[in-house]
């Protein structure tokens, strides 16, 4: 028998297993990443794609995500269906990811407007790496609270580091969003490794042991 | 039989059985899950993980549904309204027989 002690750290066990696979880190790690490139062809091809880029990688991102779900993680540890709480949790996931490219590509879209706007934008637009650093540790630290994964406060404070030093070197928004994508995907991969290691697949349909 | 020894004579002997109380405990913060995510949380092997939710399965405290998810069937594993009733019973219970035992 495990030492657990209430209710809650066995639920929090249950729900940490599940998301200890890294893909969540390696799915936001995409987006913050394909977001950055669209700024980059923004800049080379001439077309608004940072305006397109947060729905598509909504529409690519979330089902492979779901796909992956079904193909990695439950054949290793299994299925379990959390209720409301976990669909809630789920739902919070996309929200905040629909709610975070939205809030950057409105600051993106206004910080590039050429029409005259007021003076306190403009004191937030020179000041906007930063802004949009407090913003994602501000995002993250909501979904590490929410999804009880602590390793999101890490990738907020690591956004907010580079772009406060973005700031003041005067670094390319995209080439801050790659650098943060790349790290959060490298970080998920050597969790999915992990993951992959200590769980792997079982011979056989353990499913019917139970009959 | 003194009036603290009542108290305990109340609790619910099939989930006071630590192997069975980690399923039920594992289970009751869920909504339903299969055997497999049963067995890693719990670290029971198959034969004794199986052998405890027959009992708690013939005593109505948890069911056994086959289902299919992605068109691969599996066996889902989920408290009753009666397990759930008999697992919130045996917790408070256990508790109002702790509370009774001096410091």
């Amino acid at each position: 028998m495990t030492k657990q002690n209430t209710l809650r750290d066995v639920e929090k066990k249950a729900y940490m297993s599940y998301h200890q696979d890294g893909l969540i880190d390696i799915m936001v790690g995409l987006y913050a990443a394909a977001f950055g490139l669209g700024i980059f062809a923004d800049k080379v091809l001439d077309f608004n794609f940072a305006v397109i880029m947060p729905g598509i990688m909504i529409a690519i991102v979330l089902p492979i995500w779901i796909a992956a779900k079904r193909k990695i993680t439950m054949p290793r540890i299994g299925y379990v269906n959390f209720g409301a709480r976990g669909s809630n949790k789920l739902f919070a996931i996309f929200l905040g990811l629909m709610v975070a490219g939205l809030g950057v590509f409105f600051l993106f879209t206004l910080a590039t407007a050429q029409n005259g706007r007021p003076v306190w934008i403009d004191t937030i637009f020179q000041y906007g790496m930063i802004v949009i650093g407090l913003g994602a540790a501000l995002i993250a630290s909501l979904f590490a609270y929410t999804m009880g994964l602590k390793r999101l406060h890490g990738y907020g404070l690591l956004t907010l580091a580079l772009f406060t030093s973005g700031h003041f070197l005067a670094l390319p928004f995209e080439y801050l969003l790659l650098i943060v994508g790349s790290v959060i995907i490298a970080c998920g991969a050597a969790l999915l490794t992990q993951f992959l290691r200590r769980y792997p697949l079982q011979k056989g349909d353990m499913d019917n042991v139970a009959q | 039989m003194s009036p603290s020894d009542e108290g305990i004579q109340n609790v619910d002997r099939l989930i006071h059985e630590p192997s069975r109380l980690t399923i039920m405990m594992h289970l009751y913060v869920v909504e339903s899950a299969d055997f497999q995510f049963l067995q890693y949380q719990t670290g029971m092997t198959p034969g004794n993980l199986s052998s405890h939710l027959r009992k708690l399965e013939d005593a109505g405290y948890v069911e056994v549904t086959k289902e299919f998810v992605d068109r691969t069937p599996h066996t889902a594993l989920r408290l009753t309204r009666k397990g759930r009733d008999a697992f919130k019973e045996y917790r408070r219970n256990v508790k109002r027989f702790i509370d009774k035992l001096p410091e």
